[in-house]
């Protein structure tokens, strides 16, 4: 398992206040593939806090994805909702989870605020 | 597009010509669609090597159709020996009974021919024809010729079956018969449409309502719809068709979200048939107070995909509501933004807008406690990520100049936003109802925190923004020479200076210094913009005006129904009503189902309202326009926890009584009466 991967699961409780700000409950099972292995996180999510686990549910929701996808997600390379349409990511469940947890997904590598972009080009910032 | 013809169950549609054929197309959508994909590109049917013509289509209701048909061309003096009906419907699956009739007394053999194709297009790939990169294979076993296509794990399926046995081919289907004199032989074929989801499964086979229905399940499902309704009474034979024909449509709209297994309400056949964030908002504003049972699905689906990062490919950033979600090998495979694409700087004050009008009708506070989070990302954006240049507006500039929109307005076509003299202006832009909705939303905000999230302190301050708003806007935006509002300022601050249709959106969100709104009313029903038959969406003197043109002088049944609620607000009844009369009189020339836009002639030049030659119909805020006019002429408003009914019915419109009107009050009914009789006959 990637070193990406498992910092970005150790910043999530740290992150939680922060992105889980919903009224949303739930556990989502997040199974990871390299090649014929499959490693398994559980991550129980609550209003502002969250768990992680290494190992299978009880899971309200099952996220399927391989080693390589999930570190381009984590790096905010890639994107989730673009990747289940294609079928390369796959869950089920319920999908609320889904949504909530994407959350914690970063922005692509080498985004500029948009403001700062638009202020800069009309002159209203040097 | 009158010579087509089109059945829909959700966002599984099919659109065929007049005999019922479809030929591989790339101009306009004909074909068999489901969640954006062609799945059916050729069904060209030929009877003894001959095509067919239709003599008659039976098109009654939104999922079946029914054409009879004869071989040949027509020809005045018409004796066919043999005539086929095809009668078809559309659940999920598609469904089609075919049916050969000898008409002789002697036997006659016959070899009927159903060419069949996929070529899997993407909706977007339709205008724009190219290569698929992936793989397409046909095989054949039994009655049943399946259609397969892969791209990595990307993996569509049609699966096309008769009852009757035939010599199946890998491009359709052959069939030797002979029908006895007088007889007729019928074989049904069934079209499925897989979508493969999680360890290979039909992703739609785990969604609660699963994909495929028939029929008589899609009719139960409208008549209950429609039985839940208001009953509507009146003297007006045009609003008594629109509101019967937009209950209809409004049931064959929904559609059953392949990700999120809600149901949601598709924008538009044949272009639209997904989830737009501005489009689903309106619609459920002009259909709240009729069934608000269809908002909570869609609120919740705009706030769980609400933005959450700044991604310049889908123009997201933190607190926006998004403006297009498609399901498409183009989106998954990035090649157009729509997973979801959030290009539009409306919705998400709209998005505020609705959760605060959804709660004074219905008294669901739960969804509001529940979504206070989305609701007050929503409102930051319009201060942070919205606020491109920092000056106290909503601006707008895609960052994704290959495949982003332009202008993310509701009038996001190219060349919809103009000066005067028809020079277009640069980017950012900030349009003005942008600036109207953000105060609508921070003054519902306002309400929002103070009653339901414990929050004083930040409803004051969302008040006292919007105040500090209106007053600036009513600076900035008001052309004292021309008095009316700039449809927009440009990068620099200056207006943008033409006359448009946007100024009755102000009046809807209040922002109009009272004593300007006069003035607004006067233009919005003066020879300039009004047509006869509604607003224009660009008045007649101006320099990009075109009677034809998407954006540029079309009349937009949506934009007027906003226009009438805006009216209302401000007091002008009379106006509003002269608005409302139009607008269904324009709809009886498109048998009560008003289409996305009509063309804005004069109506002394034309006598009758001239289509618009792409327009999408059924269009769901077309659909629910008769409705929010109806709500409009009623005077129909919640205040507490009653309905106010002050109705104000045009001249000559007669009696229109609208019972069993749903609500946190129960039920009420409403009663409103011009005060001269009828003029339309019933």
């Amino acid at each position: 398992m990637s070193e990406a991967i498992e910092r970005f699961f150790e910043s999530l409780p740290a992150r939680a206040p922060e992105v889980l700000r919903g009224l949303l409950s739930g556990a989502l099972q997040i199974d990871l593939a390299t090649g014929q292995e499959t490693q398994h996180w559980l991550v129980r999510m609550r209003p502002g806090e969250i768990e992680v686990g290494r190992h299978r549910g009880p899971a309200d929701a099952i996220w399927y994805s391989s080693a390589d996808l999930f570190e381009r997600l984590v790096t905010g390379e890639a994107q989730g909702v673009a990747a289940v349409l294609r079928n390369e990511s796959t869950f089920s469940g319920n999908v609320v989870l889904f949504l909530a947890f994407r959350r914690f997904f970063p922005d692509p590598p080498g985004t500029r605020d948009p403001r700062e972009v638009a202020r800069r080009q009309t002159g209203r910032l040097a | 597009m009158t010579d087509l013809v089109s059945i829909l169950d959700g966002n599984t549609f099919l659109v065929s010509d007049r005999r019922g054929d479809i030929e591989p197309s790339f101009d306009f959508p004909t074909g068999l669609f489901s969640f954006d994909t062609r799945f059916l590109s050729t069904w060209l049917l030929t009877l003894d090597g001959e095509r067919l013509h239709a003599l008659s289509i039976d098109q009654a209701e939104s999922y079946s159709t029914r054409f009879f048909l004869a071989p040949g061309e027509p020809t005045h003096y018409l004796d066919a020996k043999v005539s086929v009906i095809r009668s078809r419907a559309i659940g999920g699956s598609f469904r089609e009974e075919l049916t050969v009739l000898n008409h002789l007394r002697e036997p006659v053999e016959f070899m009927v021919r159903l060419d069949v194709g996929a070529d899997f297009a993407d909706i977007f790939e339709i205008k724009a024809a190219r290569q698929k990169k992936g793989r397409t294979t046909a095989t054949v076993s039994g009655n049943e010729l399946r259609l397969v296509y892969r791209r990595d794990a990307f993996h569509r399926e049609t699966v096309i079956s008769t009852s009757e046995p035939g010599e199946i081919d890998v491009a359709g289907m052959t069939f030797r018969i002979r029908i006895e004199g007088h007889g007729e032989w019928t074989t049904r074929l069934h079209v499925v449409t897989v979508v493969y989801g999680a360890r290979g499964e039909d992703i739609r086979a785990t969604l609660p309502y699963g994909g495929s229905r028939d029929a008589a399940a899609i009719e139960a499902e409208q008549n209950e719809l429609i039985a839940r309704a208001p009953k509507l009474g009146c003297d007006c034979q045009p609003l008594a068709g629109a509101y019967r024909r937009s209950l209809n449509d409004l049931a064959a709209l929904r559609y059953e979200s392949i990700a999120l297994g809600v149901r949601l309400l598709a924008a538009g056949l044949p272009w639209f048939m997904t989830l737009f964030g501005r489009d689903s908002i309106f619609t459920s504003l002009q259909v709240l107070p009729f069934l608000p049972e269809l908002i909570p699905p869609t609120i919740q689906i705009l706030g769980g995909l609400q933005g959450h990062r700044v991604d310049d490919f889908r123009d997201e950033e933190p607190g926006k509501i998004l403006h297009e979600l498609r399901y498409g090998e183009t989106a998954g495979f990035e090649e157009q933004p729509h997973s979801p694409y959030y290009g539009s700087a409306d919705s998400t004050p709209l998005f505020v807008i609705l959760l605060d009008e959804y709660e004074r009708w219905t008294g669901d506070s739960q969804l509001v406690r529940l979504l206070e989070s989305r609701a007050r990302a929503a409102l930051d954006w319009i201060d942070t990520y919205g606020d491109l240049l920092g000056t106290g507006y909503i601006w707008y500039q895609t960052r994704n100049p290959r495949t982003g929109l332009p202008n993310q307005c509701w009038k996001d076509s190219l060349d919809s936003i103009s000066y005067a003299d028809g020079r277009l202006p640069g980017f950012p832009r900030a349009t003005c109802e942008l600036q109207g909705y953000a105060y609508d939303a921070k003054i519902r905000g306002a309400r929002l925190a103070r009653t339901f999230w414990n929050d004083p302190a930040y409803a004051d301050r969302l008040e006292r923004e919007a105040a500090e708003l209106k007053q600036r806007f009513n600076h900035d935006f008001w052309i004292p020479e021309k008095e009316y509002y700039a449809l927009a300022l440009d990068a620099d601050g200056r207006q943008v200076d033409a006359l448009s249709s946007n100024i009755g959106h102000l009046l809807w969100s209040g922002i109009v210094d009272e004593s300007r709104a006069g003035r607004i009313a006067e233009h919005l029903l003066g020879p300039r913009l009004f047509s006869g038959w509604g607003v224009r969406t660009l008045a007649d003197d101006q320099g990009r005006y075109n009677p034809i043109g998407y954006h540029v002088g079309t009349v937009w049944p949506f934009d007027n129904s906003i226009i009438a609620w805006g009216l209302w607000r401000y007091g002008y009844r009379e106006e509003a009503g002269r608005i409302s009369d139009a607008i269904l009189a324009a709809s009886r020339f498109f048998d009560g189902r008003l289409p996305e836009a009509f063309a804005g002639y004069n109506r002394d030049l034309t006598d009758y309202p001239v289509r618009y030659p792409t327009a999408c119909s059924p269009q769901a805020w077309s659909t629910g326009t008769p409705l929010l006019l109806l709500r409009v002429m009623l005077g129909l408003e919640p205040q507490g926890d009653h309905l106010i009914i002050d109705p104000a019915v045009p001249e000559g419109m007669g009696r229109i009584e609208l019972l069993d009107i749903p609500g946190r009050w129960g039920k009420v009914d409403a009663l409103g009466r011009s005060r001269t009789p009828t003029n339309h006959r019933p």
